[in-house]
């Protein structure tokens, strides 16, 4: 396609008021169409974008206006290339007004937007072929059901995957469950009814249940996966849910609690299955004899880092729950020592209506131990109670039954600290892996994939052996696209947000095969037609794409050639940085594209002008930016920003394309990494500093300070401190005076 | 661990609580927010936060012999701000009648005094008593009564050496009673308080508590029932003033009858009734006049706060009606004694019912805050505990 571009600058929203609009056309890079307007986004102002398409053939817009953030419904152009040189955000509001450093912004980021439409194609949709719209559901239990149910119900083929010889999951152990209704009131006990759902899913003419059965082989992509089962059936699948739940914490390893020292110290578990047992009478191990005074030390095992690090958010309920099956009998007391009482959400007021109960006795405390009282009862020991009225006061409380609320594993841990283990020991060469392989026991593999970056979810720092990918603002992602983790593989809950969780996933689930079919990224990019496109003719087999990228999307041939699969593929960019040949380009976002719009900034020969580069991310440094913008920060007039999918897509030949052209400076703005990191890639941040660290022999090279390039993490609503933070690192620059390129 | 204190849970003495006014007990969830209100207690180890897990979880000898229970004023502060609705004003106050029956000479007594089932048991033993009274003297006819003199006098219905016989006899019993229950109280408190015992004579601080008492101190911190402070005050006054003129009586009789004091100035030595001019019914009328404004206030405050504050327990509302009984009936017994009205025979013997119950179930009933209070308050003095 001949592109004709048509570059339209707007002078509304402040605009014509910071800059001298006449004079920008005059000074950007000429085009064959340039025109101005008073308001772009107006229907007229459309209209004559759409007039020139018709008339003039303009198939290329550069939109000098506003941030790319808004007005996208306004200036999407179909079939058109539309490239948006933000001078509202970054210019007019953001500058001062009609000042030469102003205009001088504007014209960089207008040629800037003209070199990117220049050099960019209009992406078109990479549709595979044979596209299968079949849900996996992996797990029974309820959230696995509901998930079945929720993707049956929406009309789609289903497939549930039981290990067991039947349907229910975790809640068959049960006695008794917390009612689903919103109101509690008295029993506040009721049956769990699970085997209606097993019922439905049954009778589902949508679902297929395979129960004793798991899943051998998980090969392909969205759309395109090919599973094989234990029975050795194959199946063609569309998309995935992993809900296969969790199992207790081992409580062996609570000997401090006393479990172990008598048999009448139990888990929460296990007084479930003494309660189904014996029809609700909550008896003795050791002598049968009905427990009467029975104590439930909460987070047993849990938020502690000796154990689990998290709380499991579902025991406080369950113990108020099991202290109500201690009430059936009205003389017998239930006796909970809490950390905290965490009952979310609506559990709260069950928790206000257990607690009415005046059997029902509560106290913080820090339960320090466990003790022998003789005839099988035992001493609870604590300290920090309510109880005490000197600081300190140790207390005991005797009890003849202790209840244990032990946390939820997920069971994505166990082949997470498996392959993390296995990882570490080939580290240590061949001899050490083979060690590991022959002592360690391999767990139960849930999805058994076929990827380079192995066979299932891979663990995450600080996720704790969930299968999260980024848990504040995606549910139900994992670190592999087209499977969703539903219930406790995602994270620690109860029943009735695991029925919700499983819906959830189910409908995330449709959504990424719908995504597929359209050609476009599943998440979060949701928008995007491109695709890497990797030039492999010039491909070296180094490898680095395929293991950096964050989401397992590239496999290997046999010569270590990188085979893309675009359906696992979320766009961000980081085998783009990761190539050393710079090969793996989008159709409108590459090594080339970035390089030449650096190359397009105009860097005067005035040695006090400063210039710095700064490459933002767009998920959290960009609407920063755009949100100080909109609170009239002033930022330094001598800083151009680049907007970036992802920090991990940063290349470093861009450092040697802007400072050898006279740039003094370039600052990263990306997302927070480590703990509580808050990158919608996982790494890219982190990934761009390690990158980094190796830029002082580039710099080295051009004679250069290493300190006139940074990264510097920033959260989305820090943009108040965003400002400050670009002008001290300018201020920086500025100390090693003005880079000695500037004028040759 | 053997230092460690044990803890044993008596769901008995909960249910005890909650069927005594404190309903609102297990809504507690130990914020603390009542302790931080609370403008009466201690700071250090404030109540009435402690006392509400210790009440969840039955710990009765920590409570009914705690001075903090009866430092409490009842300013129903904490009721107001509880974010649960656990109203601790109202349990501390089911706990204080707890507190009342176990220190209790006589616990049948104090059943009688704070059970509902027992409300007729209450009265019928006054009412048989002074009836029994009567017919022996042979004053149940009340138109025989009425034609003994030429104006309505209550003597000759119920003679006075009878009343002093009966009252003296029943003072008798609860100061006794008050006398063991003190004991008890101060024992108690004094096996709780562990380390933190008094030095010296606690003699010595009985003067300061009553002099706080007397100037309803401790009221004027609350927030929530700020009027309450006047009407405890004009009530606790009248009373005052209701005891001195019972006295003065007694000295204008036997006064006159055994020493042969003549009447002089305005002073009316002699026999009942006496001259509206006369000091002593001066006083009267004075005290009457309090007591009926204290009482409006009272109740006005109860039920204008009952909102914030909580409807208070039968605990509250016998007290209020013995009270006043007891008002009610002596105004009303006065006016018809004047109007010369037959009946108020009936209703004079009624006032001796009222009276004579708040007088023997004073140790027994919420009366009992009287001494209860004033002990906390001087073993808090004596051990330091009041300090800010």
């Amino acid at each position: 396609m001949e592109k004709k571009i048509g570059l339209y600058i707007c002078k509304g929203c402040g605009i014509a008021d910071a800059v001298d609009v006449d004079k920008l056309v005059k000074n950007v890079k000429k085009m064959p169409v340039c025109k101005t307007h008073d308001v772009l986004c107006s229907a007229e102002g459309l209209q004559m974008i759409k007039g020139d398409m018709t008339s003039e053939g303009v198939n290329t817009m550069v939109i000098a206006a506003c941030s790319p953030r808004v007005k996208f419904a306004e200036f999407d152009f179909p079939g058109s290339l539309v490239e948006r040189a933000n001078i509202r955000e970054f210019v007019a509001w953001t500058l001062e007004a009609k000042s030469a450093q102003a205009q001088s912004a504007a014209e960089d980021y207008i040629n800037m937007g003209i070199v990117k439409a220049q050099k960019a194609d209009v992406p078109q949709p990479n549709v595979l072929a044979d596209l299968n719209s079949t849900i996996l559901v992996i797990g029974g239990g309820i959230a696995g059901m509901n998930a079945a149910l929720a993707g049956a119900n929406a009309g789609q083929k289903v497939v549930l995957v039981e290990k067991d010889a039947q349907l229910g999951g975790f809640v068959n152990k049960l006695y008794k469950k917390i009612p689903t209704a919103s109101v509690f009131q008295e029993p506040l006990i009721v049956d769990t009814e699970i085997e209606k759902t097993v019922k439905d899913v049954e009778g589902n003419g949508n679902i297929k249940v395979y129960k004793s059965t798991t899943v051998a082989k998980t090969d392909g992509q969205p759309g395109l996966y090919d599973v094989t089962l234990s029975n050795g059936e194959q199946l063609k699948i569309g998309a995935i849910v992993m809900a296969t739940g969790w199992k207790p914490y081992d409580a062996t390893k609570l000997g401090h609690l006393g479990y172990g020292l008598s048999k009448n110290v139990v888990t929460n578990i296990e007084l479930e299955e003494i309660a189904k047992k014996n029809n609700g009478k909550i008896v003795r191990p050791s002598d049968g004899k009905e427990a009467t005074k029975v104590a439930f030390v909460q987070c047993a095992g849990q938020r502690d880092p000796n154990h689990l690090p998290y709380c499991s958010g579902m025991c406080c309920a369950s113990s108020l729950k099991q202290a109500k099956y201690v009430r059936a009998n009205k003389d017998a007391v239930a006796m909970v020592f809490y950390k905290d009482i965490r009952t979310p959400g609506r559990t709260e007021l069950y928790y206000k209506e257990a607690q009415n109960d005046p059997g029902v006795m509560l106290s913080k405390a820090d339960v320090t131990g466990v003790s022998d009282a003789g005839n099988g009862n035992l001493y609870v020991e604590m300290e920090n109670t309510l109880f005490g009225t000197k600081t300190g006061e140790k207390v005991k409380v005797e009890a003849d039954l202790v209840v244990l609320a032990t946390g939820m594993v997920p069971t994505t841990r166990g082949p997470q600290e498996y392959l993390d283990g296995l990882t570490k020991a080939a580290g240590g060469g061949d001899d050490s892996k083979k060690a590991y392989l022959e002592q360690t026991p391999k767990p139960d593999y849930i999805l058994n994939l076929g990827y380079r970056q192995g066979p299932e979810i891979p663990s995450l720092e600080g996720a704790a052996g969930f299968a999260d990918s980024n848990f504040i603002c995606f549910q139900y992602e994992t670190r592999r696209t087209g499977i969703y983790a539903a219930g406790s593989v995602h994270q620690p809950m109860n029943m009735a947000e695991a029925i919700e969780d499983g819906q959830g996933a189910a409908f995330k689930a449709i959504q990424a095969m719908d995504h597929v079919a359209r050609g476009v990224a599943v998440h979060p990019r949701a928008w995007d037609m491109t695709y890497p496109d990797p030039l492999l003719i010039k491909c070296t087999a180094c490898k680095r794409c395929t293991e950096e990228c964050p989401f397992g999307a590239i496999d290997e041939d046999e010569k270590g050639i990188p085979k893309y699969n675009i359906n696992r593929c979320r766009r961000c960019g980081t085998c783009m940085g990761a190539c050393p040949e710079r090969i793996v380009s989008f159709k409108d976002y590459s090594v080339d594209i970035v390089g030449s719009m650096l190359k397009a900034i105009d860097v005067p020969d005035d040695e006090d002008e400063t210039r710095v580069v700064c490459l933002v991310c767009e998920n959290d440094s960009y609407p920063a930016l755009d949100t100080a913008a909109i609170n009239r920060k002033q930022l330094h007039p001598g800083v151009r920003f680049v907007s970036m999918r992802c920090l991990g897509g940063m290349n470093l030949v861009w450092v040697a394309d802007a400072l050898s052209k006279g740039i003094d400076g370039m600052l990263l703005l990306g997302c927070k990494y480590g703990e509580n990191y808050q990158c919608h890639f996982v790494k890219g941040s982190e990934l761009a500093n390690t990158r980094f660290s190796k830029v002082s022999e580039t710099l080295n090279r051009l004679q250069l300070e290493s300190e006139r390039v940074g990264l510097m993490q920033i959260a989305i609503n820090e943009y108040d401190k965003l400002p400050e933070m670009i002008n001290d690192f300018v201020e920086k620059v500025k100390e090693f005076g003005p880079n000695p390129f500037k004028s040759m | 661990m053997s230092d460690a204190t044990v803890i044993k849970p008596d769901l008995q003495f909960v249910s005890e609580i909650i069927k005594g006014g404190g309903e609102s007990l297990k809504k507690c969830y130990q914020c603390a927010t009542c302790s931080v209100v609370c403008n009466v207690t201690p700071e250090g180890n404030p109540f009435p936060r402690k006392e509400m897990v210790l009440a969840q979880w039955g710990q009765k000898d920590k409570l009914i012999t705690s001075p903090d229970v009866w430092l409490c004023h009842q300013c129903s502060d904490c009721t107001a701000y509880c974010p649960r609705g656990a109203k601790p004003g109202e349990v501390l106050n089911a706990i204080r009648k707890q507190s009342i029956k176990e220190v209790a000479m006589i616990p049948l007594f104090a059943k009688i005094a704070t059970d509902p089932k027992l409300i007729w048991l209450l009265f019928a033993i006054p009412m048989a008593l002074f009836y029994i009274v009567l017919t022996v003297l042979g004053n149940t006819n009340i138109d025989v009564v009425r034609a003994k003199s030429s104006h309505m006098a209550y003597h000759n219905f119920m003679p006075v050496p009878a009343i002093d016989v009966i009252f003296i006899l029943t003072a008798a019993f609860a100061a006794t009673s008050a006398f063991v229950g003190i004991k008890r109280l101060w024992a108690g408190m004094q096996a709780n308080a562990g380390t933190a015992q008094g030095s010296g004579s606690p003699f010595g601080h009985i003067l300061p508590a009553v002099t706080t008492i007397l100037a309803h101190k401790k009221f004027a911190d609350c927030n929530v029932s700020r009027l309450r402070q006047w009407g405890h005050l004009l009530l606790f006054y009248a009373f005052a003033g209701l005891a001195i003129v019972t006295t003065w009586a007694i000295v204008y009789l036997y006064g006159h009858e055994f020493l042969g004091i003549k009447a002089f100035g305005p002073f009316n030595f002699g026999e009942a009734p006496y001259p509206m001019t006369d000091p002593m019914k001066m006083l009267a009328l004075a005290s009457s006049v309090a007591f009926a404004i204290g009482f409006t206030i009272i109740l006005l405050n109860r039920l204008g706060n009952a909102g914030k504050a909580g409807m208070g327990s039968y605990f509250d509302w016998i007290f209020l009606l013995i009270v006043i009984g007891v008002g009610a009936t002596g105004m009303l017994s006065w006016g018809l004694r004047l109007a010369d009205v037959t009946m108020g025979y009936w209703v004079y013997y009624f006032h001796l019912v009222f009276v004579w119950s708040l007088f023997a179930y004073a140790p027994y009933s919420k009366f009992a805050h009287l001494f209860y209070r004033t002990t906390a308050m001087v073993f808090a003095k004596y051990t330091g505990r009041d300090k800010k």
